[in-house]
């Protein structure tokens, strides 16, 4: 136990601290500049000084620790003069722009000054100028205001683990720059604009455009981009985003921020001050992504559908929502009369709400008679949760993000984190600089810094090296008994071919391998990234078998990665063909009974057609009406059915209804369009991919006609005879939680209270969950079908003559809104490139020539520049996954993959190309 | 006194391995290497050697604070970063006998079980890094330096660090950093570099002069060497003389030679005949000593008590020609270019104090300028993160305070008088 006495106050502490923690505890505020919480101990500003008993200098309360018996004095003449001191040297050189500069109003410097600094200046003499930098689009610097606290470095480096910028120069020329001197070209997280306690690093788009003071509102919301569900506070004035930035940045700014000298926290603010710290440990702790601070303009866009559309003579032609929905609900009933219910099929959108999604199964079953539900979660995400909880218990994906940043070793499978879900990959940094060993098999340049053991497999044949490491593991480590049936399918897929053949195959070595189980063996407290590649593949279940096996040997943690906010959620609500909400399968007749007298509506009992056999159908025929909510498969999905062009009617389809916020490449084609409500106009909850259950907040009225999305569907429901009376998204949960044994007892009001809201809700993350494990149905032929979990990969060494094409995600990009997001497009790297290894290029190709990619299967051609990098494995090409330059998305090319018997997920290794010079 | 220091640098072999070996090079080495680490430690804290860099912390001391420190490897860094404007004492040694730095590093690595060294040497030192790793090459050769030093098992490597030019990189921590490669700035202490050095591993840093004491130390013993020179801190001690005397440069002297003396008799008095206006005694950053207040015995203990600090022992020596307001001036432009830009007070501080004292100097100067330099220096005092910024301070309290005078006339008379 350490006493100290601070003005006087006796505080006891469990161990050392800070003179400022000490002294916060004790309700004693000490200004400072340069110190965040967030960031790692500076003490550069000066402002902090205390005095302390027996000590002839003044020590920084930042960065100095207390120890037993210290005495020390916060406030006193001396340190009122240090602080004036301190001010007057960081005002010397500071602009007083205060009048247009956007930090106005919330200027940790101001704040300061005007309760601790001088009343009047003594410098005459000139000041240091450095012209403001606009060079980058997204970010402005103006180095005149910086303090050189160092702040914003300190989060790019040691948070954001990006090392983008760096404080150059010396003494009182010191300031902050990127390394190109101009443009920052990082990851645009924006975390350094938190942090900056000045106008010295500012938001272009939010620039010169309003005052803090002048807001209307600030709403907490989630984030609309990645399964991470990051906590978003919007800054909205005149019903339009103006700012985002991070829930936790809002409340310690209202906390602490701003008080008087020695005055003790009033109790609401202190617990609003310790919420926002439980809350950044719990999720995205303040930071957010590119994706997440600048993609909020699409809300704004004047491309926004306005109003309902329906084809007439070929030309979609704006209607009333009457008209439209009258039509729609004439043409469903026509087509469920004339062919049956199997005739129609939805896909759901994981951008939509629970509620939405909820609302869309449940007239897709009860209303239209159908199973046909699937979503773009069928690229991966669904499949892949599916089958790891059939082999291994309901809620194994379901584990706190936060967990990541305590593992000591980190599996990364088959994708970017960084990318696909940033604020997710921040957290694997994080694990990193701790120490944590990270090893990554497959693309994941943004762990680049955090030392990751790469394993470099020959192309597609990861799953080889997946079940070599599985054996390997299997030697070492002892079976807990846990799962019993999954212990004896482990058994039998140990039994793996000879290393020699696998280092064939993959191109590992043994002793790679073997290194690499080692760590895994030793890990004490393990965790496996599976991103979106390792499922994509023909035998991508086998993958995830072994991943399965390597995880439950060492007792790690699955992380499933999710690029869409709500892919969880979906998947709850029952958007799935075999699925009703809560995960109850279709084929268990007492699930069914309860689902359909609690919705009062009778479901199909067969199960319905997975998304690509949907798509297959509708080429064949066998599907006349698909119903699209929020999502734009002609642009997102391979194999879409082809139309006479990309953008003209499919001829096969009697009934195409598109419900969206923007015109898109799938509504070009429908006979029905529906203005939707964006996620800043709506209301409901978002489930991200840890299962926790957060709410969306309206911030903004909506300015067109659209509706909410569970709205337009339920208005078409009772013009079909069948009313749904729901009046809010209140009321539709209501109905969920009866419905979704999961959901069970859940409110709003627990909701929105929301810190640690998972699944099970009202309990613990679920990992334990896997102990009680009861397997889904089908479980004994998944297992048949991976006693070779390595597949069929051993006949697929040889490539075809063609390219694979590999598409490349972008950090800045997502597929729909980012693309009406001008922000965003103006940082998105150089768009329209194909990037293949030097060595395969053709005869007479060079670099920067123009290639036409085509693929066998399609009419469709792309003409690219070509960029030669060595890094592209021999034999593929490397695509930007949309080309908005040219408006096509690189998919469009490919209509024929197959998919994996059991996920059902499209098998990317078979997207071929041709690639010829032009 | 003999030299040990300087000895035989006049002779043009002085650097040379063989040369230094027929002159007893390396003895010491060979006598410590059978001691135990312990007692090397204890002959050192016996001898009472204190650090020759400036700050005078005693030698003994800290490397008890380092031995104790269970962490392995200890690096052992020697600090060549000799910045400060009037010191060019260890240049010297690093270019004329550089095997004795060498020697004493190495019995320092024994005593301190240190496996690695480095030579932080300042960039603009770049015939001394040549003549440096050139007598490394050598001491490697003949196993003083290796996996194996003069076959007693013991292992020690050493290598020269080049510095960028930052002054502040002579503050042991802003040296770690830059060794370790990052951008010259202090760090917060505590935690010392005795326990989390560079890379994080327990360092320890001592001066060029300090570490080539080593050698003497070891020969003659602590009881000896203690009778050199000042009781309270004894041993050897350059001092670099320039400025207004008929023979600048470095001398080898017992620690306490009076200022005085140094002047008058090792350096030949004030030169063409002149009279002495000031000195600064130990380097710029010390606080400069009016002609009449120069009769102090230059130590670690002494010189305080006269109102000055021995520092590097550099003195800088101005006769009657010389403006005080233009010493202040180039001074502090000294600092303001120097200032690393960690703390508000020194790195917006000294700027703002290099502007008044321009236009001081140049007859734009009004008559409260005086007070307010005073109190911006004062607010710099003690407020800042590493000591730069209190020697900023120390020098405009200093010269205000001996030359209040000629800091008026600059004002009152719209120029300078000289």
């Amino acid at each position: 136990m350490i006493k100290v006495t601070i003005n006087g106050k006796e505080i006891e502490l469990e161990q050392p601290e800070t003179i400022l923690k000490a002294a916060r505890k004790a309700g004693i505020k000490i200004p400072t500049l340069c110190h965040h919480d967030w960031l790692k101990m500076y003490g550069g500003c000066r402002l902090c000084l205390v005095e302390i008993e027996k000590m002839p200098r003044l020590q920084p309360a930042c960065s100095f620790l207390v120890s037993d018996g210290m005495v020390v004095t916060t406030e006193s003449e001396q340190i009122s003069a240090v602080r004036r001191g301190v001010l007057e040297f960081i005002l010397i050189n500071h602009p007083l722009d205060c009048p247009f500069c956007d930090k106005a109003g919330e200027c940790e410097l101001q704040d300061a000054v005007y309760i601790y600094g001088p009343s009047s200046g003594r410098f005459k003499e000139q000041k240091i100028k450095h012209p403001e930098n606009n060079t980058d689009p997204l970010l402005a610097r103006n180095m005149e205001r910086c303090i050189a606290c160092t702040r914003c470095v300190r989060m790019c480096e040691d948070v954001q683990g990006a090392y983008a910028i760096a404080m150059t120069n010396r003494g009182d020329r010191t300031l902050m720059e990127p390394f190109s001197g101009n443009r920052f070209d990082c990851e645009y997280c924006g975390n350094c604009l938190t942090v900056c306690p000045v106008g010295s690093i500012l938001s272009r788009p939010s620039k010169s455009s309003y005052r803090p003071w002048q807001m209307d509102a600030n709403i907490a919301t989630v984030c609309s981009y990645c399964g991470v569900g990051c906590l978003l506070n919007l800054q909205v004035r005149d019903e339009s985003i103006k700012k985002v930035i991070p829930v936790e940045d809002a409340a310690l700014r209202s906390s602490f921020e701003r008080f008087g000298p020695g005055v003790a926290e009033k109790n609401t603010e202190k617990n609003l001050y310790e919420n926002s710290v439980e809350n950044r440990k719990s999720l995205n702790r303040g930071l957010l992504c590119a994706l997440g601070r600048f993609g909020h303009e699409y809300v704004d866009s004047r491309e926004r559908l306005t109003s309902p559309m329906v084809r007439k003579n070929g030309k979609l032609v704006e209607t009333s929502w009457d008209e439209a929905l009258d039509f729609v609900a004439l043409k469903l009933n026509e087509i469920k009369n004339s062919s049956g219910g199997s005739a129609l099929a939805g896909i759901a959108s994981p951008r939509c709400t629970n509620e939405d999604n909820y609302i869309f199964q449940k007239f897709m079953r009860g209303v239209l008679g159908t199973n046909n539900i699937d979503s773009t979660a069928r690229l991966g995400f669904a499949g892949a949760q599916a089958y790891l909880e059939n082999l291994m218990g309901q809620g194994i994906t379901a584990n706190p993000i936060s967990d990541l940043e305590d593992a000591d070793v980190i599996f990364v499978v088959g994708g970017d984190p960084t990318i696909a879900t940033p604020v997710l990959g921040l957290n694997i940094r994080a694990a990193a600089a701790k120490g944590a060993k990270i090893i990554t098999l497959g693309r994941a340049a943004g762990l680049g810094r955090s030392k990751p053991k790469e394993i470099t497999a020959n192309l597609f044949t990861e799953n080889k090296v997946l079940e070599r490491l599985l054996a390997l593991l299997f030697s070492k480590k002892e079976m807990t008994g846990e799962l019993p049936a999954f212990e004896e399918k482990l058994k039998a897929a140990a039994a793996a071919p000879p290393a020699e053949k696998t280092t064939e195959v993959t191109g590992v070595t043994e002793a790679e391998m073997a290194e690499i189980s080692e760590i895994v063996a030793s890990a004490e407290s393990f965790a496996v990234v599976i991103g979106s590649d390792i499922v994509q593949r023909a035998a991508g279940h086998c993958g995830l078998f072994c991943l399965a096996g390597i995880s439950y040997l060492a007792s790690g943690r699955i992380f499933l990665l999710s690029d869409r906010p709500n892919e969880q959620g979906l998947i709850d609500m029952g958007c799935l063909p075999d699925r009703l909400p809560g995960g109850q399968s279709l084929a268990i007749d007492g699930f069914r009974k309860k689902y359909e007298e609690i919705s009062g509506l009778t479901a199909p009992p067969d199960k319905g057609l997975t998304l690509f056999p949907m798509l297959k159908a509708i080429s064949e025929g066998e599907i006349k009406g698909l119903y699209v909510m929020g999502e734009n498969p002609a642009l997102n999905l391979p194999n879409w059915p082809a139309g006479d062009t990309r953008k003209s009617k499919i001829k096969s389809l009697e009934l195409l209804v598109v419900q969206d916020i923007f015109p898109t490449e799938t509504s070009a084609m429908a006979d029905v369009v529906l203005p939707a409500l964006s996620w800043a106009e709506r209301e409901g909850t978002y489930t991200n991919l840890e299962h926790r259950i957060q709410v969306l907040r309206r911030a903004v009225k909506n300015m067109t006609y659209g509706r909410d999305d569970w709205r337009i569907i339920a208005e078409i429901s009772s013009r079909m005879g069948t009313a749904m009376k729901f009046s809010s998204p209140a009321d539709i949960m209501a109905e969920i939680v009866r419905v979704s044994p999961v959901h069970r007892d859940l409110r709003y009001p627990d909701i929105e209270k929301g810190t640690m809201l998972c699944r099970p809700y009202k309990g613990q993350p679920s990992k334990s969950q896997a102990g009680g494990v009861v397997h889904g149905e089908g479980f004994k032929d998944l297992i048949k079908t991976c006693d070779r979990p390595g597949g069929s990969l051993d006949d697929k060494k040889s490539m075809h003559r063609d390219f694979v094409l590999l598409l490349e995600r972008s950090l800045f990009y997502s597929g729909v809104t980012s693309r009406k997001t001008p922000a965003l497009s103006r940082i998105r790297p150089d768009a329209a490139v194909l990037r293949m290894h030097p060595e395969d290029a053709a005869p007479g190709l060079v670099e920067g020539g123009r290639v036409r990619v085509s693929s066998p299967s399609s009419e469709e051609t792309l003409e690219l520049e070509t960029v030669f990098d060595s890094s592209v494995p021999r034999g593929a090409v490397k695509i930007p996954e949309y080309l908005e330059d040219l408006g096509v998305g690189a998919l469009s090319l490919i209509t024929n993959l197959p998919v994996d018997p059991v996920t059902k997920a499209p098998a990317f290794e078979e997207c071929r190309v041709t690639v010829e010079a032009v | 006194m003999n030299k040990t220091l300087l000895a035989n640098i006049d002779d043009p072999r002085s650097a040379d391995l063989d040369f230094y070996e027929q002159n007893g090079g390396y003895e010491s080495l060979r006598k410590a290497l059978p001691m135990d680490p312990g007692v090397i430690i204890e002959n050192v804290k016996n001898a009472n050697l204190r650090g020759r860099g400036g700050a005078g912390f005693p030698t003994g001391m800290k490397w008890t604070f380092a031995s104790g420190d269970p962490k392995f490897p200890k690096y052992l860094v020697c600090n060549a970063d000799e910045g400060e404007p009037g010191t060019f004492k260890d240049r010297p040694i690093l270019e004329k006998n550089p095997h004795i730095l060498i020697e004493g590093m190495a019995i320092s690595a024994h005593a301190l079980k240190s496996d690695y060294g480095y030579i932080y040497l300042r960039g603009e030192y770049p015939d001394a890094r040549v003549i440096l790793e050139q007598a490394i090459d050598q001491a490697y050769e003949k196993k003083y330096l290796g996996d194996n030093v003069m076959g007693s098992g013991k292992k020690f490597h050493l290598s020269v660090h080049v510095g960028a030019g930052a002054y502040i990189c002579g503050e042991e921590t802003a040296l770690i950093e830059s060794l370790e490669g990052k951008k010259g700035q202090p760090r917060l202490k505590p935690p010392f570099p005795v326990s989390v050095g560079a890379w994080g591993l327990p360092t320890i840093v001592n001066n060029v002069e300090t570490l080539s004491n080593l050698p003497l130390l070891i020969r003659i013993g602590p009881e000896q060497y203690a009778a050199i020179g000042s009781p309270e801190c004894p041993g050897p001690k350059l001092y670099s003389v320039s400025g207004h005397v008929e023979r600048p440069g470095v001398l080898e002297l017992p620690m306490g030679t009076s200022l005085k003396e140094i002047i008058y008799e090792h350096c030949g008095g004030i030169k063409g005949g002149k009279t002495l206006k000031a000195v600064i005694p130990g380097g710029i950053s010390t606080p400069v000593l009016p002609h009449d207040k120069i009769d102090c015995p230059m130590d670690f203990v002494n010189m305080p008590k006269h109102g000055s600090m021995l520092g590097s022992g550099a003195v800088i020596v101005m006769d009657e020609s010389v403006c005080m307001v233009k010493v202040c001036l180039r001074a502090i432009k000294f600092f303001e270019h120097e200032s690393c830009g960690k703390c508000t007070p020194c790195k917006d501080g000294t700027g703002w104090l290099r502007r008044i004292l321009a236009r001081i100097e140049q007859g734009e100067g009004h008559k409260d300028d005086i007070d307010l330099l005073v109190s911006i220096a004062g607010n710099i005092a003690g407020k800042t993160f590493c000591p730069l910024g209190d020697g900023t301070a120390s020098v405009v309290q200093n010269f205000v305070k001996h030359f209040r005078a000629e800091f008026e006339s600059h004002i009152t008379g719209r120029g300078c008088p000289f």
